[in-house]
């Protein structure tokens, strides 16, 4: 008989971690693909991390932002992104499964649809992307002068990052179950938006964009809070936020996609 | 009390509203125009625990829409399904651990992995035991030859190999509810031979089946009762033994003679029965209706008095009743 009596949180999370498993078993298949990838994850971010390296030769700080506080948002934001990567992944191709009918056989089965459609793949880029993100975060870390005391409270925001920046992409690829298509534009916009904006300080930009990457899509909860609490340009109380913020990208992203699954009209009929 | 009721079961898709050609689809782009089209139009079904449902129609009739509203894959626009008792779409979770679906067009194996490792995760997903992982891989390798392609990975498999994988797949966890949209679409004629046999197992331990495919040999050879569907309404429901007894109602016999067959004599000498030429003019061929004549009745008058050294019998195919209640020449 099939065992029914688990619960449906553990069972989800058994089920996303065996898929999971299973794509990096995979990934063995593509030894190649693996090492241009993660090669290609770790190019791009060298590229933000010798803009910064050159712009703070010219320029002793940006908004009172110093040049490893700067290697700290940049890293936080590589190590969030870089995670949905490896996490996620399959997640962009919600768009690609709905105008094919690949979601038919995952409702069909008893496990969070959204759960199934993340653990469907694995980015290889975001091996090299995590991987020289932490090398970012912690070369700012030590140059910023932040000692071990700090390190829950790090440990804390790069959970709250990763959780909120895979929430954040599954709600926006969810978009693709009402507007058909197979890129998942919003959540690109996103990203972008994020590599843009979010690699500075906000205190650059106007109160609407601050109102926005805060209330709206939570965004400067990923590395712009808790590196300003780290480094003490916003005070401790603030590091409520991302774990608030991250409880409601969880609520908002399940739901979101909940309600996608209800107008899936599948193909071939 | 049914396995599977749907109740004035009805889908309507909105499909885009455009005119041909590059400038139909800028004008689109702009103007969005949206109309209706109903795939499924009140269907009423009912499934006792243990039948076996051949669900069949010409392409486009709604069969797989149909499948997809049973499986809770969509939401009906109107009416209702039950399968055990649950609403497939809102109790989904819980319904799919009653249910096996196979999709004949497409795989539910992981493309990349072996074909041991899907199933595997799919014995995890349904919370399958070990002992009755064992016990069903053994019965599926011994009816579906899985072993020699357990170790393959999926992109390697040929079509009947992904065919018995996925069966493997939608069974894994003992479903008492199954549907199988298209299994024996493009295999060759042993893969079939196999499936359904392995199919009838499956009905005569009790699994409730639904069945589509346009292969009628696979709805005669696994199903007793066929439901056919038009423009996504029902044009039949019954017995397949009901529909072949009410429509295939006259049985034909070639007779080969020793010389050149006479069929002006022939029929005004039996005027009773049908005659025609057959291919070659020593070759006759003898329509009766199987009501009024039997065979013994009909062969015994003609081989007397004809002589031929040889006949073949023959009746219309559940194909010709099918094809006619299509084109509409057959009533309910």
């Amino acid at each position: 008989m099939a065992d029914t009596t688990t619960h449906p949180v553990r069972h989800a999370g058994g089920v996303y971690g065996r898929s999971i498993v299973a794509q990096i078993r995979a990934i063995t298949e593509y030894p190649a693909d693996f090492w241009v990838m993660a090669s290609a994850g770790v190019m791009w971010n060298v590229l933000q991390f010798a803009f910064l390296t050159v712009l703070f030769a010219a320029v002793p700080d940006v908004a009172g932002w110093r040049y490893h506080e700067m290697l700290m948002l940049s890293g936080l934001l590589t190590v969030a992104a870089g995670s949905t990567a490896l996490l996620c992944d399959g997640i962009w191709s919600t768009g690609t499964y709905v105008l094919k009918g690949e979601i038919d056989y995952r409702i069909t089965r008893p496990a969070p649809v959204v759960v199934q459609v993340a653990s469907s793949h694995i980015g290889m880029q975001g091996f090299g992307e995590v991987a020289f993100g932490l090398v970012m975060a912690v070369y700012g870390w030590i140059g910023a002068g932040m000692g071990l005391a700090a390190v829950p409270a790090g440990v804390l925001g790069l959970a709250c990052a990763i959780v909120i920046e895979c929430a954040l992409i599954t709600m926006l690829c969810a978009v693709n179950f009402w507007i058909k298509g197979t890129n998942s534009v919003f959540a690109f916009v996103m990203l972008d938006l994020q590599h843009n904006a979010m690699t500075l300080p906000l205190a650059l930009f106007p109160a609407a964009v601050k109102l926005v990457t805060m209330f709206v899509l939570p965004v400067a909860f990923v590395n712009f809070v808790p590196v300003a609490v780290l480094t003490g340009h916003l005070g401790p109380w603030w590091l409520v936020g991302p774990p608030l913020a991250a409880a409601a990208s969880v609520l908002a992203a399940v739901g979101v996609y909940r309600l996608g699954l209800r107008s899936y009209d599948s193909s071939g009929h | 009390m049914p396995i599977l009721e749907a109740r004035n079961l009805t889908k309507t898709f909105r499909r885009p509203d455009k005119a041909s050609g590059f400038k139909g689809a800028v004008k689109h782009l702009a103007q969005r125009k949206y109309k209706n089209y109903t795939a499924v139009d009140g269907i009423d079904l009912s499934i006792e625990p243990g039948e076996s449902v051949a669900y069949v129609g010409p392409n486009g009739a709604g069969k797989s829409t149909t499948v997809k509203l049973l499986t809770g894959i969509l939401r009906p626009s109107e009416g209702t399904v039950r399968v055990m008792g649950r609403d497939p779409h809102t109790e989904r979770i819980a319904n799919a651990h009653d249910i096996g679906v196979l999709f004949g067009q497409r795989t539910q194996l992981w493309w990349d992995l072996p074909v041991e490792e899907s199933l595997k995760l799919l014995k995890h997903m349904y919370g399958v035991s070990d002992a009755d992982y064992k016990a069903r891989i053994a019965r599926f390798d011994e009816l579906l030859d899985l072993g020699e392609f357990m170790p393959a990975l999926a992109r390697t498999l040929s079509l009947g190999q992904r065919m018995r994988a996925d069966l493997a797949c939608a069974l894994i966890h003992a479903p008492k509810m199954v549907y199988l949209d298209e299994p024996t679409i493009g295999l060759d004629i042993s893969v079939k031979d196999r499936l359904r046999a392995f199919l009838r197992e499956l009905v005569d331990d009790g699994t409730t089946l639904l069945l589509t495919s346009h292969d009628l040999a696979d709805i005669e050879e696994v199903c007793e009762r066929i439901v056919v569907i038009d423009k996504g309404a029902v044009a039949y429901d019954g017995p397949i033994t009901q529909l072949k007894a009410h429509y295939i109602t006259t049985k034909a016999v070639k007779l080969f003679l020793e010389e050149a067959a006479d069929v002006p004599a022939l029929e005004l000498k039996y005027p009773q029965y049908e005659w025609a030429a057959g291919e070659a003019p020593s070759e006759v061929v003898v329509t009766y209706e199987s009501a009024r004549f039997t065979t013994a009745e009909v062969l015994g008058g003609l081989t007397a008095e004809l002589s031929p050294r040889d006949l073949s019998l023959s009746e219309p195919s559940i194909e010709d009743v099918i094809r006619r209640l299509y084109a509409g020449e057959l009533t309910k």
